[in-house]
């Protein structure tokens, strides 16, 4: 009974959304003579323009405004104030390449993001797996998981940091005692470790919830199909639900990587600040420190240019390579 | 009654501010009534010492009824730098902004400023600019008058815990590095305290440039930038500085210094008693004192043995006074310059902080008064920096965006800590990778 109710409301409300759409619209009308134009169109570009023009201002004060600033002082030497500027061509480009310390941060920041996103995916598809094992204290369990994304980075990072704090954390004396030498202010891995594992503990949320939803959405009937064929949860996890959400998890991935290359800035801030000797020091990370910090401007346009386009190439092949084997008919 | 409760209940800091701006506050309310002048401030000290500044501006609030300063806390003083430098892009620049010594150069070659004895003088103060202390003066005067004005002053010394020292048989740190070094390793070795020395997060400073200065290194050539663009770092071509940075590493590495990194202070290893000694800024008056459970004292920044020391350099900030602001607020910026130089108020503010007293009229005042047979430690660093006749190589550093190449020559240093580099390769990097700096900044500013 209540679920053919519920069958009728969808069906209602279906049939009256395009009506009510089109009235509110009011110009909102099917291809009649305008031959060329798709069906549905705005007969008077005011409208379309002005429904545009919210995003379109975002985009200008965030996008066409920040990279044309970052354009025309990546090819200059400036002083921070602005008094004085040289033009010097590709000198910012050459510098950056030439500069090891630019490579060590290239390497860091590819291997982080790579680590941290799949490392992320696998423990949040782990957890989303297990949600429906877990019969008592489901909601507890979830909780739980989606509590450190309410937390500030720059928090969560100062946390982060002294639990590991060599000297005075108590997780770093736990480790001490196992006779496992750890000091992320001497030793570069471990700093990239406890970055690694601070970002990851931050995002796991993200995709799990993101998860669950899309295994959730997994047909039942399927499911049970391979249920009365005698095939256990790991098989059926793999074979029928796995395939089904690929389109999610290639969403997660994106997510994740730009997660990870551009917004780990208040962990990496707050748990290691670059540091030691630039061993956790990620391109967008050094971006801040020489552009805000030592006010070396042309270099960090240079550096946010660069990064830009790496943005952009990333995202375009991104989805040209991965898009075809992604399955989004569920 | 909720209000009372939360405030018991508060950590007495928080208290503290908002007693005091409870109280600024009050203050201001009649003066909003008469259209106080709003003249706009950006510091740069936390904690303590941040505390004590909105007293100062209370107390200059207090003293007259034309202008109201508010100072506003930006972050440190990278962080205050950046700051002002993207608002004044802007316009919206404060009128006052306090600057490290580091940033000197940055700030003098900005064009962004009114040099604060022209702005006294035609606002019609009369601060005596020969009075201030020859360290002092020596940094912050270009063509015989200041750039700026001289506000918090400081020089490293050498804080100990007397307690441990007397566990371990000592009676005060030695004068030597050498001596100091078995100290440390005795009360290491006899197990009085794991750590021996904290690094402070400024040891480029205290234990660095300092200790060029002490021993006469020359840091760069043309007097350390004094005479001079052309300048080029030669730190990493004394012997005597890649020994000193031998050493700590050598101690780092035996567990004798200690690093205190992220999530921690490393003020704190010393003032919870962790660490038996630290090497910082005599600013640290202000923390340690009200902060530490224990004896402590302080000392004079070891030298090299058979080495005859020279004067330690002056660390801080300056106020300097921005362009584009209205005459009003300059003649408030006046006013309360004019307030900060009076001895009273060095006197004060050298008595709360421990920074060094920039004017020698504050000095005497302090010597006639005693201050300093009561707190002796008080008067170490204004000794250690007028000690001996200051040569071209201990009288201070001009580097043009020294703040870079500060960050650099830390960062390159992390990579001696770290072992992947020598001292000797970690100081050629920093001298190498600093001198394009310097080249870059030459080259910006020719002509100047």
């Amino acid at each position: 009974m209540p679920d053919s109710n519920a069958a009728a409301g969808i069906g209602r409300a279906s049939s009256r959304a395009p009506l009510t759409l089109g009235l509110a619209m009011g110009r909102l009308l099917p291809k009649t003579s305008d031959s060329g134009l798709k069906t549905a169109h705005f007969r008077k570009p005011g409208i379309a323009a002005a429904l545009l023009a919210p995003q379109l201002l975002i985009l200008l004060f965030f996008f066409f405004i920040p990279s044309y600033k970052a354009l025309s002082l990546a090819f200059v030497q400036v002083d921070p104030f602005g008094a004085k500027q040289i033009f010097v061509g590709f000198a910012n480009f050459a510098q950056l390449l030439g500069s090891a310390d630019y490579r060590q941060s290239v390497v860091f920041t590819l291997w982080f993001t790579i680590v941290q996103a799949v490392v992320t995916i696998v423990l949040a598809l782990l957890f989303a797996f297990a949600t429906d094992f877990i019969i008592r204290g489901r909601g507890i369990y979830k909780s739980v998981i989606l509590m450190p994304y309410a937390i500030a980075p720059v928090i969560s990072g100062v946390l982060w940091a002294f639990l590991f704090n060599p000297a005075v954390g108590p997780v770093a004396q736990f480790i001490h005692s196992l006779g496992i030498p750890w000091d992320p202010n001497r030793r570069p891995f471990d700093a990239q470790l406890l970055v690694v594992v601070a970002s990851v503990w931050k995002h796991i949320c993200y995709d799990y919830i993101f998860l669950v939803a899309a295994l959730l959405a997994v047909p039942q009937s399927l499911i049970e199909a391979a249920k009365l064929d005698g095939a256990r949860p790991v098989r059926r996890f793999f074979t029928i639900s796995l395939p089904l959400i690929t389109p999610t998890i290639f969403f997660l991935m994106v997510m994740n990587v730009v997660y990870g290359l551009f917004e780990t800035f208040g962990i990496i801030d707050a748990v290691t600040r670059g540091g030691p000797a630039g061993a956790t020091n990620s391109l967008v990370y050094k971006v801040y420190q020489d552009g805000f910090v030592q006010l070396n401007l042309g270099s960090s346009a240079a550096q946010s240019v660069i990064l830009m386009i790496v943005a952009i190439l990333f995202t375009i092949l991104q989805f040209r390579a991965l898009e075809r084997r992604v399955n989004y008919q569920v | 009654m909720t209000i009372g409760f939360a405030i018991r209940n508060m950590p007495r800091a928080i208290a503290r501010i908002l007693a005091t701006s409870l109280v600024a506050g009050a203050m201001a309310l009649p003066a909003a009534a008469q259209d106080r002048v709003k003249v706009e401030w950006w510091f740069a000290h936390g904690g303590r010492l941040g505390e004590i500044v909105q007293e100062l501006v209370t107390n200059f609030n207090n003293s007259q009824d034309k202008y109201q300063v508010v100072a506003v806390h930006k972050g440190n003083y990278e962080e205050n730098m950046a700051a002002m430098v993207a608002a004044y892009r802007v316009g919206q620049q404060p009128t006052i902004i306090q600057a490290a010594e580091r940033g000197f150069m940055t700030m003098l070659n900005s064009g962004a400023i009114v040099p604060v004895p022209e702005l006294l003088e035609q606002q019609g103060h009369d601060v005596d600019w020969d009075d201030f202390i020859a360290p002092v003066s020596g940094f912050y005067l270009v063509d015989g008058v200041p750039a700026a004005l001289p506000f918090n002053s400081s020089t490293p010394i050498f804080w100990y815990n007397r307690d441990k020292f007397k566990e371990a048989g000592f009676e005060a740190p030695g004068e030597t590095w050498q001596e100091v070094e078995k100290q440390l390793y005795a009360i290491k070795e006899k197990g009085i305290s794991n750590c021996s020395m904290a690094l402070a997060n400024d040891f480029f400073w205290s234990l660095i440039e300092n200790y060029a200065a002490i021993h006469d290194q020359p840091y760069g050539t043309l007097a350390n930038g004094f005479d001079g663009l052309g300048t080029e770092f030669i730190f990493n071509k004394s012997p005597l500085l890649v020994g000193q940075l031998e050493r700590l590493s050598k101690w780092m590495d035996d567990g004798v210094l200690q690093l205190a990194g992220q999530g921690l202070a490393p003020e704190q290893l010393f003032t919870s008693g962790t660490c038996a000694t630290y090497v910082a800024s005599t600013a640290a008056h202000a923390a340690i004192s009200s902060g530490a459970q224990f004896d402590w004292s302080a000392a004079f920044l070891p030298h090299e043995e058979g080495v005859e020391p020279k004067n330690s350099t002056i660390g801080g900030g300056g106020l300097w006074v921005l362009k584009g602001k209205s005459d009003d607020e300059y003649a408030g910026a006046a006013a309360f310059i004019d307030f900060i130089a009076s001895p009273e108020t060095q006197v004060w503010w050298s008595k709360q902080t421990g920074y060094v007293p920039v004017t020698n009229a504050a000095y005497d005042e302090l010597k006639s008064e005693g201050y300093f047979e009561e707190n002796p430690t008080r008067e170490i660093a204004i000794l250690q920096l007028t000690r001996g006749e200051p040569t071209e190589s201990s009288r201070g550093f001009r580097f043009g965006n020294h703040n870079q190449s500060m960050q650099i020559l830390v960062e390159e240093i992390q990579g001696v800590w770290t072992g992947q580099k020598s001292p000797q390769e970690a100081l050629d990097n920093a001298a190498r990778r600093g001198n394009e700096i310097l080249r870059q900044y030459e080259q910006l500013h020719a002509g100047q």
